[in-house]
């Protein structure tokens, strides 16, 4: 289990870190997105989450979902391309599950994924993960989870 | 030698419809992420009565949709977040496209907070004691004078405001579902207590120029820049706002949240003590188990007198299975001069509230089918 300035990174998902997105492929094929602790720590308490729905084609880098917190609305943006085939419902009922458990029970959307091994050959994993997301918090001054 | 300070650029749109306004925002936010605008602050006006919600916000549970159809109101969704409200010619919309860099934090409460000081020593300039209420109002005397919200893309954002020049009270009422609705007669002088406007104020309404000279010249001086007056958008923004005009002012864009009335309920609550009677009208959104908004009326007396909206803005979209310790952390921190009544006649008006909520999911679940 990483971590960068408090916030945990997972070493088993992959990244873009630009986006502060996850992607895990399951073993049924498809593939699991969600967002950092990092976004979660910028952005507060999510209040509201509304995905994109079931069947929906999202081109990479394209958001999957919007969630506001603070007054403020935000794209989540996929880190790979896919068709929708799952929303959540625990986080539509209590959006708030995002920030508490955002590499579990706060996932945002489950896609069928467009071309997989592609995608995933751009994002980081590991610690060239950690030391992306240190470069990152760096540039934008952030002092931690 | 000081650096050169930063450009923004300044811009006023004039009147503009709602759908012609959220088409602005995302044009513009879109051209500032693209590299073809530069970091802009702009203002404008409405042409239309307007019923604003939301990004994410439900037309039904936010709005009556028969008094809008009736009365000629436009309802529109906003990009941005926070709660519905009432717009017409006599209010202005104020808007700053950031690079988020530039906003000089990447904790987005943190930028809301600067840009919301900025824009109230703005409002300042032009004569009332205008204050930033967290998390999103600006405030004078406890009454509010501009709500706020935002939305950010990547690395860009555009955080915007409406500020009240004078402001139909009672029209806001009818077209907004909000608690005071069983107030009735009193509905209307109590929303007066809640809402402030420059002209009534002032004595009388300022110009669009003289908002914008003292809007201006806080986020010159707040963010160390200078600005740059510009006439019209770019043909490049131009044509982001065509698109983006033909996506928004269709029923899709509008209704693209849609969720019923019956999650959101409003439970009154009533309580007396030494101190006098107290009501609390309690409107719960009971999906995602949060107060929406709590409106307490009554004949107690609390010093300072905005120490009931101040309350109220705390529990606005505060966690419901929270509520006390929001109400807790209220009173902490609140130079309160209250001789008989005490913040827990204010709990026990709501835990009122809640139980007649208990009652009637009780006597709904009796109910046979």
């Amino acid at each position: 289990m990483g971590a960068v300035r408090g916030c945990n990174i997972p070493d088993d998902l992959s990244y873009n870190v630009e986006n502060n997105a996850w992607a895990r492929k399951e073993s049924d094929g498809t593939v699991t997105v969600g967002v950092t602790s990092y976004a979660c720590s910028l952005a507060g308490e999510i209040v509201s989450y509304t995905p994109k729905k079931v069947g929906k084609s999202i081109e990479k880098d394209k958001s999957c979902a919007t969630v506001e917190s603070g007054k403020w609305v935000g794209p989540v943006k996929s880190p790979v391309a896919g068709e929708v085939v799952a929303v959540n419902e625990a986080v539509t009922a209590k959006p708030g599950l995002i920030n508490r458990d955002p590499y579990g029970q706060g996932w945002i959307v489950r896609l069928k994924p467009g071309n997989w091994d592609g995608d995933s050959a751009a994002l980081h994993k590991g610690a060239a993960a950690l030391t992306a997301f240190e470069s990152k918090m760096q540039v934008d001054g952030f002092k931690g989870c | 030698m000081s650096a050169a300070r930063p450009r923004w650029r300044v811009i006023d749109f004039g009147p503009r419809t709602a759908a012609e306004y959220v088409a602005t925002n995302r044009a513009l936010l879109e051209a500032r992420q693209r590299g073809l605008a530069p970091d802009t602050l702009s203002f404008l006006t409405f042409s239309e009565p307007a019923a604003l919600v939301g990004f994410h916000q439900s037309v039904d549970q936010e709005l009556r949709r028969d008094y809008c159809a009736h009365h000629g109101i436009t309802i529109q969704r906003r990009v941005s977040g926070g709660g519905a409200l009432y717009v017409d010619s006599t209010v202005i919309g104020w808007e700053l496209y950031l690079d988020r860099h530039a906003a000089g934090s990447c904790d987005m409460l943190d930028i809301a907070r600067r840009i919301c000081e900025t824009a109230a020593i703005g409002i300042r300039n032009l004569g009332v004691d205008a204050r930033f209420r967290p998390r999103n109002d600006i405030e004078v005397g406890g009454r509010k004078i501009a709500g706020t919200g935002g939305t950010y893309d990547g690395d860009v954002l555009l955080y915007h405001g409406s500020l009240l020049i004078d402001f139909d009270v009672e029209r806001m009422l009818r077209v907004l579902r909000i608690p005071a609705e069983k107030l009735k007669d009193k509905a209307i002088a109590s929303a007066r207590e809640r809402v402030a406007s420059l002209k009534e104020l002032l004595g009388g309404a300022p110009s669009m120029p003289q908002v914008i000279a003292a809007m201006t010249g806080a986020f010159a001086a707040g963010f160390g820049v200078e600005f740059v007056p510009a006439e019209a958008l770019s043909p490049a923004e131009q044509d982001l706002f065509a698109v983006a005009l033909a996506e928004v002012d269709t029923e899709e864009w509008v209704e693209q949240v849609s969720r019923p009335v019956s999650e959101t309920p409003v439970f009154e609550g009533l309580h007396r003590s030494a101190g006098g009677l107290m009501r609390v009208s309690l409107s719960v959104d009971s999906a995602r188990g949060r107060i929406r908004q709590a409106w307490f009326t009554g004949d107690f007396f609390v010093n300072p007198r905005r120490l009931v909206a101040d309350l109220e803005a705390a529990l606005r979209d505060s966690p419901l299975s929270g509520w006390r310790t929001t109400v807790e952390r209220f009173f902490a921190s609140y130079p309160a001069e209250m001789l008989l009544l005490g913040p827990a006649d204010f709990m026990a008006a709501i835990e009122n509230a809640l139980q007649a909520s208990a009652a009637g999911a009780v006597a709904d679940a009796a109910v046979p089918a």
